[in-house]
């Protein structure tokens, strides 16, 4: 039979928005489809993964707007291999018993995660970039561990609106996967997110915003479980236009043309004289100012 | 009238023009005279105007007569009694030196323009159309150009002088002429080196040649004088040259009394110093006085003299053009004016820069770097923001929060995966169809349904061929667990067989199809 290369280890780590703000809201919004609804999503989705391979490998990480916390592997770390647990939580349905664990040790660590979830008003934001950051990091641990190249790509579901503060730790993470060849691939269920659009375009992955949240799992059985050499036999949703207008430094308003300043590289949309960053004065002759440059921010190098 | 700033080099009184007693001054540029009790000059020309002076000897009246360019002449009377012919003549002497010069000057302007007149027949057209048709003057005309070439005049002049060869004077060869007499070759620049060498010899030929001797005969002279040669013991023969020889020594005496300004020079320590037989050391002091030299110590000295003096001759010849005054033999060897109250002010400099050239070396100097600007930015938090949000963000109430949080944990608490009821078959399937090529999400792909792209009878196929292999899949999965080993036979023989037909099937099919296309 003609199978993938055997060796080639596969890792999908899943970095899923639990900001329980939203959710909560969400639960008034739309009560077919809550955060446990989602969380079932992701199991298949991992499950499947799992399944596809004997080599693939899992990670999920749930992004909180207190912390990002590994939802499995948990005892990997502790007693190296998922199997072998003296939990007889072989619910009786055959099931294969990877995938058991697998389930048990999410939910039970969703829980134990919501669980001590405090109340805090200046904290409402998912902590996404953390997250990634995470993911990144774990990518990294495993293949140190099984000492070879391995194949990766994280997969994040965002629910929640961005977040503008972490727009720079966001950047360093998206340039940081790009340049380890790492995919990120975005199911969006609300809003469109810029950030993770640029993500997406960067890195090579698939960028996609569900019109029917209860189809979860089709959806991310369809587009995001096939592998990046897979995805380029199969008709998959085209990609998505990506605003990379910058941000004017005085408003922080998205423009399409502006003034740059020649010594520190600051945009502005308005001229003036001074550059309010570094203090350069500009011997332009006013009448003629119309210097004005098409600033695009390409971030890849 | 006169300029403040002019220096007056000679000054004149008593001198008559044209009937009228005044004063006769010799300026840097120009020669004027103002009659007596007034401050002005009536009569003025720059030696540029002067074409020629003459001087006309033997007649009672002592006169100096001046030729312009232009054809005036002027006639200066020098009336007083006593100092009238010295009067005149060092009035003569200064313009005999000081118009050569402006001469050159006027005569290198014109020849230069007819240079660039030749040179440039456009210029040459332009020159006749407007100038000699008088519609500009001449002057400006050559006003923007001269100027051009002025500066090209002077940096020709830095050019480099050519040196003396040190051996110029035994480069002569006498050759034997056939009956007892010498042949001496003498080319221009054997005579130029030996001039600039020894401006003494330079001197006594400006005086007697053309007056007294020819030019053959000063040279045969110069030639035959024991001055010439190597023994030059001074017999007080009258000869032109004994006094060039009393000259050489005074020089060379006052050269070994200035001594050598670099510090790290020790000239003394070359003294000979004889051991005497055995190794021993000499402890007398040699005595510099000629009375007690042999004669053939006194001949070596002689030569060893002259070897020193023409080397340092040479040199300073070579050094450039400070030695302007030929009679000052004792500036060659110093590089300031010789102000002798003042040498203790310009020692220092001389000496310091020996002893600095000795102890430093450039290479090894700290290298002054490039100034460079620094990069001053006051906020630079401005970089690390990112674009405000398009949309508004929501606001929410920390009741909102509180009760968020709270239905979540509730909901969380009592979290069962329940992984058969995930989804509907009617949301799959309308999820799949929005995935399909026309459907929602597929817009910007092709059109087409995907129904219109494959044609029907491939269609049918393919829908056996999934049924097919789904059923298989089917008698696969309920193989698990393996409980028994017919389960196990049948999943180790039977089942694989079948899935290995299956595939070949497949396999087929797929060929099929493609060669189809192709």
């Amino acid at each position: 039979m003609v199978m993938a290369s055997e060796d080639e280890v596969s890792l999908l780590v899943i970095v899923v928005d639990v900001n329980p703000i939203w959710w909560g809201q969400q639960a008034n919004r739309e009560p077919q489809f809550t955060l446990s609804k989602c969380l079932d999503a992701v199991m298949v989705m991992g499950n499947s993964h799992l399944v596809m391979t004997r080599n693939n490998k899992l990670a999920i990480i749930a992004s909180h707007c207190q912390e990002s916390h590994f939802l499995y592997p948990f005892k990997l770390w502790k007693s190296g291999d998922g199997h072998g647990d003296d939990n007889p939580s072989t619910s009786g349905d055959g099931k294969y018993e990877l995938l058991s664990v697998a389930n048990d040790i999410m939910a039970e660590e969703i829980k134990i995660l919501m669980s001590r979830t405090e109340v805090k008003g200046n904290q409402t934001d998912t902590l996404l970039a953390g997250s990634l950051a995470k993911a990144l990091c774990c990518i990294l641990f495993i293949k140190m561990l099984t000492g070879q190249e391995i194949k990766s790509r994280i997969l994040v579901i965002k629910a929640a609106d961005d977040c503008a503060l972490q727009y720079m730790n966001f950047m360093n993470v998206i340039f940081a996967a790009q340049k380890q060849s790492i995919l990120i691939d975005a199911c969006v269920l609300d809003s469109d997110s810029g950030l993770l659009q640029q993500a997406c375009d960067i890195t090579g992955g698939l960028y996609l915003m569900i019109p029917q949240k209860i189809a979860l799992a089709q959806y991310l059985l369809w587009v995001f479980l096939p592998d990046s050499d897979q995805r380029s036999q199969l008709v998959l949703p085209p990609p998505v236009h990506v605003d990379y207008r910058a941000a004017c430094f005085c408003h922080r308003n998205l423009i399409e043309i502006g003034y740059v300043c020649s010594v520190c590289l600051s945009i502005f949309c308005n001229f003036s004289p001074i550059c309010t960053t570094c203090e350069t004065a500009f011997k332009i002759p006013l009448p003629q100012m119309v210097k004005a440059k098409k600033k695009k921010l390409k971030p890849s190098t | 009238m006169a300029a403040l700033s002019e220096e007056v080099l000679l000054v004149v009184k008593r001198v008559r023009q044209r009937k009228q007693d005044g004063t006769l001054y010799l300026m840097a540029e120009r020669i004027a005279w103002g009659p007596e009790g007034k401050d002005r000059f009536t009569v003025s020309h720059l030696y540029a105007d002067i074409r020629q002076k003459i001087s006309p000897d033997g007649k009672a009246k002592i006169q100096l007569q001046l030729v312009l360019h232009t054809g005036e002449s002027t006639n200066f009377h020098f009336s007083n009694e006593s100092t009238a012919l010295r009067d005149r003549d060092a009035a003569k002497d200064l313009l005999q030196q000081l118009l050569p010069k402006f001469k050159k000057r006027a005569n290198k302007e014109l020849e230069e323009k007819n240079r660039m007149l030749q040179e440039d027949p456009v210029l040459f057209q332009l020159y006749k159309d407007l100038v000699v048709s008088q519609v500009i003057s001449a002057e400006e005309f050559w006003a923007n150009r001269l100027s051009l070439n002025n500066v090209d005049h002077s940096a020709s002049n830095n050019k480099q002088e050519v040196g003396i060869s040190a051996a110029f004077l035994a480069d002569i060869r006498p050759q034997t002429d056939g009956c007892n007499g010498l042949r001496y070759n003498l080319t221009s620049d054997i005579i130029e080196s030996i001039f600039r060498t020894y401006p003494a010899v330079k001197q006594k030929y400006a005086e007697n040649v053309p007056h007294n001797l020819t030019e053959k005969e000063f040279w045969t002279r110069f030639f035959q004088s024991h001055y010439f040669h190597r023994d030059r013991i001074s017999t007080g023969l009258q000869d032109i040259f004994s006094e060039c020889a009393k000259q050489d020594e005074k020089g060379l005496r006052s050269m070994v009394v200035q001594g050598v300004k670099n510090p790290l020079v020790d000239l003394l320590s070359l003294e000979d110093k004889t051991l005497d037989e055995g190794y021993g050391s000499n402890s007398m002091a040699p005595s510099t006085s000629s009375a007690n030299k042999t004669v053939k110590e006194n001949s070596n000295s002689a030569i060893i003299k002259r070897f020193n003096h023409h080397s340092a001759m040479v040199l300073a010849a070579g050094a450039g053009k400070k030695a302007d005054a030929p009679n000052d033999q004792a500036s060659e060897t110093s590089s300031t004016d010789g102000n002798s109250r003042d040498s203790d002010f310009f020692q220092p400099p001389v000496k310091k820069v020996k002893i600095q050239e000795a102890i430093e070396y450039e290479d090894l100097h700290m290298e002054n770097g490039k100034k460079t600007v620094a990069l001053n930015l006051k906020k630079s938090d401005r970089y690390s923001h990112g674009p405000v949000p398009l949309l508004p963000q929501q606001y929410t109430t920390s009741q909102d929060i509180i009760n968020s949080v709270n239905c979540i944990q509730q909901e969380i608490a009592n979290y069962k995966p329940c992984l058969t009821q995930v989804m509907s078959s009617s949301t799959a399937s309308s999820a799949i169809a929005a995935l399909s090529p026309g459907g929602l999400l597929m817009q910007a792909g092709s059109q087409q349904a995907i129904n219109q792209m494959v044609p029907s009878d491939v269609q049918g196929e393919l829908k056996h061929l999934y049924t097919a292999a789904g059923e298989l899949l089917r008698h696969f999965w309920s193989c698990f667990p393996v409980n028994t080993p017919f389960l196990e036979e049948k999943l180790t023989g039977h089942l694989e067989d079948m899935f290995q037909m299956a595939y070949n099937k497949f396999h087929a099919w797929q060929t099929r199809q493609m060669l189809r296309k192709t």
